[in-house]
């Protein structure tokens, strides 16, 4: 029995081929009905996201032909040159295509390493695999344990306590000085799409209102469209600047347009109420000794960058702890593989039930011992021979079935009836 | 039955307080809220101390220092418990919760003694003199704590300076917030504390002021909390200068206390 995963992602494959992959692959049939039918697929779950698709699963032989067929499944949905597929994708094997998986839903094979969706999309995924009867008993404990230690890299690492775009640093700096958002309003002055994406950025965390000033004034219009803003002339800027909250400013002017005056008088009209002004064009649009004004907080393109860099290597670093996390997870995992063998099961299964005449044995001790030697003697042995006969056909058929490839699932499905997981979860969990 | 609930009351404020300690290596916001639900629980039994004897109709508990520091301890635990239905300041609990504590334990010692209180210092106008006093006194406290915090916060926005401390306190806005209810509420609070004791003063010593070096350091306190209070609703004093002008006002005038208390004799004497 094998374990595959076959797969390409942001690193591995150009945008069009990922578009050609994830845009027949959103409509219509899931494919996961067609990677089912496939010969020699046991079990199967599907990911895809924008910048990836992964396939896992199950083969019990003939493991290159199935990986060859499902190869040219993926092919023919996104009409693709076989070499160009062929260039960029991966398969994993076994072990490796665990902990690929694990890495994947723990977000450290991301774009933006720590990025929250990841997780989401990976359990819509897994969802999906269970509707359609795509995951069986060796898939749901891979997905399992891969939902698992993306928990645990979540909460036990800072991986994704660090923002790492500007405008995510600009929600976050805002929330800071005003704590919430809300009734707060923001002043974009300039055309540029960073500011734009910055000021996007604070509206889904709650501001109520935004005003757009632009040079040209159809220019204005058409963001303030888009942003369901209000559209106003530059020179209306200082009475702008009386009324909001939040500034950003990304104008292509040679000179200073917002002056350390306009700001000292505006914020005396203003009544000292804070005020967050966020430069990031280059040259800068606001005089910097704006900065050294009470309550007016002052953050250029350079200041934002410094805290992305350092926010990057916080999460690298903590890249690093996840995967000790990842390794440590894989090692449960593999304990729990490994205990698919027919002896150590057989073991195991014999063990419980000596267990449990033992116990039944001492509850039963009071009127046992009212017994004469011989008959507790013989009860005993009547009990053993029960035990014997009826765990006969299981142990046999389990032997038979595990001379076939297919064997460790039914000692997976053997081992969750009889629930003999229990000693080995509880030695990972601790 | 008095007994039981102060010490009800003292373990919940310990329980919140290590809650609180907790909360913040675990990183578990659970752990501060439940802390926050006990600290509630408290103050309500809290509230049962100062309630109780004047049920019974005996001697008034507020008139001594135990009362008063009791008192103190009721009111910024209010405070705290209010600010937190409306800003996100609960790592305030941190610093509060324990200052609650120890305030209030050194209040219980001697909050179930019966005392006699000399006749004069009997009826509602000392009552309502010690109450207003205290609640103002308490409110600016707090003022001072979140002006501290505010200028922290502060300089780390300024200097673009972002580790673990500055991503614990509360933002700005919140802080500054403390500030202005602290004022508004606290002044006409404390203003009402003064009045009571002048007319008081007046109707067993026959005057309405006497120069005591307490009553004159009452009196500036509560100039300073007025100078305070008009510069911000005002002139606009938000903020930074706010914070810093009530964080330094409140030292000033902790540190002349210390100093008359120690140097001056008086009329009125807080520990009788």
């Amino acid at each position: 029995m094998d374990i595959i995963l076959l797969g390409l992602n942001h690193k591995t494959a150009p945008l069009d081929i990922r578009e050609n992959l994830s845009a027949p692959c959103g409509e219509g049939r899931h494919p996961l009905h067609d990677i089912r039918e496939i010969d020699g697929v046991q079990e199967a779950f599907f990911l895809s996201t924008c910048n990836r698709i992964e396939v896992l699963f199950r083969v019990d032989r003939d493991t290159e032909e199935v990986i060859s067929r499902v190869k040219e499944f993926l092919r023919q949905k996104g009409a693709l040159p076989a070499e160009e597929l062929h260039r960029c994708i991966y398969v994993f094997f076994n072990e490796q295509a665990v902990r690929h998986l694990f890495r994947v839903a723990a977000s450290l094979d991301s774009m933006v390493i720590g990025e929250p969706q990841i997780l989401g999309q990976v359990k819509e995924a897994y969802r999906e695999a269970v509707e359609l009867h795509g995951a069986g008993i060796i898939l749901n404990k891979i997905i399992h344990y891969a939902l698992r230690t993306a928990k645990r890299v979540r909460t036990e690492t800072k991986i994704a306590s660090h923002a790492v775009s500007v405008g995510y640093i600009a929600v976050e700096l805002a929330k800071k000085i005003f704590g919430t958002l809300a009734k707060k309003s923001v002043l974009l002055v300039g055309a540029g799409e960073m500011a734009e994406l910055a000021a996007r950025h604070l509206m889904e965390n709650g501001t109520t209102r935004i005003v757009i000033a632009n040079r040209t004034f159809e220019n204005a219009v058409q963001i303030a469209d888009r942003l369901k803003g209000e559209a106003a002339r530059l020179q209306d800027l200082e009475r702008h600047l009386q009324n909001t909250d939040i500034v950003i400013t990304s104008t292509g002017a040679a000179n200073y347009i917002i002056s350390k005056q306009m700001v000292a008088s505006a914020l005396f009209r203003r009544r000292n109420r804070l005020l967050f002004l966020i430069d990031i064009a280059v040259p800068r649009d606001i005089d910097p000794e704006a900065a050294s004004l009470d309550n007016v907080y002052l953050y250029n393109i350079d200041d934002l960058q410094d805290i992305v860099d350092e926010n990057r290597v916080m999460r690298q670093r903590e890249a690093e702890r996840a995967e000790d996390i990842i390794t440590r997870e894989l090692c449960a995992y593999m304990e729990w593989f490994n205990t698919l063998e027919a002896v150590p099961t057989i073991a195991s299964l014999k063990d419980k039930t000596d267990l449990i005449i033992r116990h039944e044995w001492e509850r039963s001790a009071s009127w046992l011992q009212t017994l004469p030697d011989d008959d507790r003697h013989r009860i005993k042995a009547l009990l053993a021979a029960v035990v014997n006969k009826i765990l006969h056909d299981p142990f046999v058929g389990l032997k038979e079935k595990t001379a076939d490839q297919n064997g460790k699932a039914y000692i997976a499905v053997m081992r969750e009836l009889f629930n003999l997981e229990e000693k080995s979860s509880e030695k990972s969990s601790e | 039955m008095m007994t039981a609930i102060i010490h009800i009351t003292l373990a919940g404020y310990l329980a919140s307080t290590v809650g609180y300690w907790i909360a913040l290596p675990v990183k578990r916001i659970l752990v501060a809220k439940i802390s926050t639900w006990i600290l509630g629980c408290s103050f309500f039994f809290h509230s049962l101390t100062l309630i109780i004897p004047h049920l019974h109709g005996g001697q008034n508990p507020l008139i001594s220092i135990s009362g008063a520091l009791s008192l103190f301890s009721w009111i910024i635990s209010g405070a705290f418990i209010l600010f937190q239905t409306r800003t996100k300041t609960r790592i305030l609990g941190v610093i509060l919760s324990p200052l609650i504590l120890l305030v209030f334990f050194a209040a219980s010692y001697q909050l179930t003694g019966d005392r006699l209180l000399p006749p004069h210092l009997q009826g509602p106008l000392v009552t309502i003199h010690v109450i207003l006093s205290v609640a103002g006194e308490a409110l600016f406290a707090l003022v001072a704590l979140a002006g501290i915090l505010y200028l922290l916060q502060d300089h780390f926005i300024k200097k673009r300076r972002f580790h673990a401390m500055s991503r614990l306190l509360p933002p700005l806005e919140d802080l500054d917030r403390i500030n202005r209810f602290g004022l508004l509420i606290g002044f006409p609070l404390l203003t009402g504390g003064l009045l009571a004791g002048s007319v008081w003063a007046q109707s067993v010593f026959d005057h309405l002021w006497l120069w005591d070096p307490k009553l004159i350091w009452a009196f500036a306190f509560w100039l300073g909390y007025a100078f305070i209070l008009h510069q911000r609703m005002a002139i606009g004093w938000q903020g930074h200068r706010a914070a810093l002008l009530s964080l330094v006002f409140c030292l000033v005038f902790l540190f002349s206390l210390a100093a008359i208390i120690l140097i001056f004799p008086s009329h009125h004497m807080f520990s009788r």
